[in-house]
């Protein structure tokens, strides 16, 4: 069952791969049939891949979320998740062209740092522990996908300043339905960041976690909850929208990008990833 | 027998000319008719756009069917032939087929991508088939362009683009607001482009259109033409909040918006976004309002760079194109071959010694106690069975060979014998068209009973680009 589940994820790595491709000729020569072409293939993808991580559960004995690989794979299929909702609710262009790599380089790092399944150690065999992950990997992947959008969001914006719309006119959504998603993807991803981060509060209180108030991690999720909070503040009251949104989206998602990549690893002392 | 198509278009005659042998449907049946009853033709499509009059024949003397045409629309016009001759243009065969697939394409168009004429095409169509004008070939040909419009616009790009000033600033705005139904745009100044724009807006679902212009009666003016609303010209810092799209065309010296007034407007409008474009020389608007916060200016000279970017993807895209219509070619080109008499004998020929083999061979076990004089004379009796049976028919299709009508004759053979190996596909076939066809064909004496499910469509005039 390891070797299928691993045969699945490599499936759906090639798939995106190919997904990407897709979407990516679609960009450039603008063949209207890409965009449906690309949908299906990664929803092929995404398919595969869930297969795969549940096999991967079954084969491990608990919810595949312990170590990098499966934390890596987890993720990716909760942003490829979203990101598809949001596709077919919004039939927005152009976003996949920022999901597909995000998803694909999480992807890759997993693969490489492929470990066979393990049991889940003393710390993480907590219903709490789990209810924090489910939770987070849902709210990443909204505030994944609005970062995205703002991505594209501020280069079509400089590129209309630029009188340079050649390169956007018709190839990507427009202004207005950028600025939607991205204000839509926060408002649906903070209350699930808010409630992750009280599952982790709540986890390391009643396991007496030392010092975990003063974490670098912690410290650094806190900000990001609140660059979120700000941006929905200022756009409820319309004193910030488009670019000022797009910012702060934007700035949300470096903050949470230097959390997995750089406080999680190197600086906090006690978040694992089951490691 | 030939397609052939004779007419003009943008490309040879000039706009005079073209208003001249412009045809209505009803001089468009007219010709057709007249074309058919003196037996040049067979069938008969006519196509007018105010860029193109066509008449496409299906004839037996590409030649006659040229001459025809050109004293039918000389007539029509009320021009001399040999006034007309100069401009007018014909092709047969592939040539004729080729140039009807570039029509269909719009790679034939004054504007490359326009969308117009494939609903313009089928309208015609329509109008020929509703006429009885039309049978096999043509039926089964202009269905067939029709597809291959519609394919070289989901394949290519073609279309994708905006290449007049009015749609890049459609487009432009487009790209700011997505949907443009809920957004209403403000007109400063009567001018000719800013009206054409506002047209071009309403046909993308804005409602709301306000006019301003330094006299009130000139705004009514405009107002009703396009179904806007006046409003004064003095209170234009107030409609400024209301207008998510401005467009200005005032011949005024001096800048009629400025940076603080559009700053004002955006701030009231809760920092939803404007979109300014200014089509006036020298400019209205003053250039800095680019720099308000999600305010976009674009001027005339702007616009005109974008067109000229798209104009390049499109003929790029129009190579793409060129070749959709090179391979749609030939798969009509052995269609077409397939109505000849001689190749079809011979295929009914195979195809019935097929089944005779094939009987014998699965009588084969029951056969195995025949002597092989026995067996011999079986073979001998199945076969001028199968000979006289189609010895009819071949003499009954070489009589016709000679005639106007016999493709028609070819058509049913292929039908009735599945010839063409479509037996049990749905009945877009070439086949269950052909069979239709023939049967519209034959009715051609009551020939105002249209075919049944034909809705016409009557496009003709209300075309932006090729009307």
């Amino acid at each position: 069952m390891e070797l299928a589940s691993v045969i699945l994820v490599w499936l759906a790595y090639l798939l995106y791969a190919a997904a990407f491709a897709v979407f990516l000729i679609g960009f450039v020569t603008q063949r209207p049939w890409t965009n449906a072409l690309g949908r299906w293939v990664a929803a092929a993808a995404l398919a595969a891949q869930a297969v795969g991580l549940v096999l991967r559960g079954v084969e491990a004995g608990h919810f595949p979320f312990a170590g990098l690989y499966e934390s890596m794979v987890l993720l990716s299929c909760a942003i490829a998740l979203v990101w598809s909702v949001a596709e077919s609710l919004t039939r927005l262009k152009a976003i996949g062209l920022y999901v597909m790599p995000v998803v694909l380089v999480l992807l890759t790092v997993a693969l490489v740092e492929y470990n066979p399944p393990v049991g889940l150690g003393p710390v993480l065999r907590s219903d709490i522990v789990v209810v924090h992950v489910t939770v987070m990997l849902v709210a990443i992947g909204c505030l994944y996908v609005a970062g995205g959008a703002a991505i594209i969001y501020l280069i079509e914006e400089a590129l209309l300043r630029r009188r340079r719309p050649g390169g956007v006119l018709g190839r990507l959504p427009s202004l207005a339905a950028l600025e939607r998603l991205v204000y839509r993807a926060t408002l649906l991803g903070v209350p699930f960041l808010t409630m992750g981060m009280a599952a982790g509060v709540i986890r390391a209180e009643t396991f007496r976690v030392p010092g975990w108030a003063t974490d670098p991690m912690v410290l650094l999720s806190v900000a990001a909850w609140a660059v979120y909070l700000a941006l929905i503040a200022g756009r409820v009251r319309r004193e910030w929208t488009g670019r000022a949104v797009s910012w702060l989206a934007v700035t949300g998602l470096v903050l949470l990008l230097v959390i997995r990549f750089a406080a999680v690893p190197y600086l906090s002392a006690f978040h694992t990833y089951g490691a | 027998m030939h397609v052939v198509v004779a007419g003009i278009s943008h490309k040879t005659a000039p706009l005079e000319l073209r208003e001249r042998l412009a045809l209505d449907d009803e001089a468009a049946l007219r010709v057709s008719r007249e074309l058919l009853d003196e037996g040049v033709a067979c069938e008969v499509v006519a196509l007018s756009t105010c860029n193109r009059t066509e008449l496409y024949q299906w004839a037996r003397d590409s030649l006659a069917a040229r001459h025809a045409a050109l004293a039918h629309l000389a007539r029509h016009a009320g021009v001399a032939p040999s006034e007309l001759e100069p401009a007018l243009y014909s092709h047969s065969g592939d040539g004729a087929v080729a140039h009807l697939f570039r029509v269909t394409s719009s790679l034939d168009s004054m504007v490359v991508g326009e969308a117009q004429i494939v609903a313009q095409l089928k309208a015609a169509y329509q109008l020929a088939s509703d006429g009885g004008c039309t049978a096999v070939v043509f039926n089964r040909l202009f269905r067939h362009a029709l597809e291959v419009g519609k394919r070289v616009r989901t394949e290519t790009a073609i279309g994708e683009r905006p290449v007049s000033v009015s749609s890049a600033a459609v487009g432009l705005a487009q790209q700011v607001f997505g949907d443009l139904r809920d957004r209403s745009v403000l007109i400063i100044g009567a001018g000719e482009t800013s009206e054409l724009t506002a047209t071009h807006l309403k046909a993308n679902g804005i409602e709301r259109i306000l006019v301003a212009n330094r006299t009130f009666a000139a705004s009514t003016d405009l107002a009703a033409r396009i179904g806007g609303e006046a409003v004064r010209f003095e209170d234009l810092e107030e409609h400024l909040v209301a207008a998510d799209i401005v467009i200005s065309s005032t011949s005024a010296p001096h800048y009629v918006v400025t940076r603080e007034s559009v700053e004002r407007a955006v701030k009231r409008r809760r920092h939803r976004p404007m979109f300014l474009i200014d089509i006036a020389v020298p400019r209205d608007l003053d250039p800095e309002i680019d720099r308000v916060r999600n305010a976009y200016l674009y001027d005339i000279d702007d616009l005109q760079q974008v067109v000229e970017h798209n104009r390049h993807e499109r003929e790029r895209e129009a190579q793409l194109a060129e070749r959709i219509v090179e391979q749609e070619l030939a798969n009509v080109n052995d269609w077409l071959r397939g109505l000849e008499v001689v190749p079809t004998i011979a295929t009914l020929r195979e195809a019935v010694e097929e089944i005779r083999r094939g009987e014998l061979a699965r009588l084969g076990n029951r056969l195995s106690g025949l002597t092989d004089e026995q067996r011999a004379q079986v073979e001998m009796l199945t076969t001028s069975i199968v000979n006289k049976i189609l010895h009819v028919p071949t003499v009954k299709m070489k009589e016709v060979a000679g005639r106007d009508q016999c493709y028609l004759y070819v058509d049913a053979v292929r039908t009735l014998f599945d010839l063409d190996g479509h037996a049990g596909d749905d009945g877009d076939t070439p086949a269950g068209d052909a069979g239709r066809a023939t049967a519209d064909h034959t009715d051609r004496a009551a020939a105002e009973d249209a075919p049944s499910g034909g809705t016409v469509h009557r496009l003709r005039g209300t075309g932006t680009e090729d009307a």
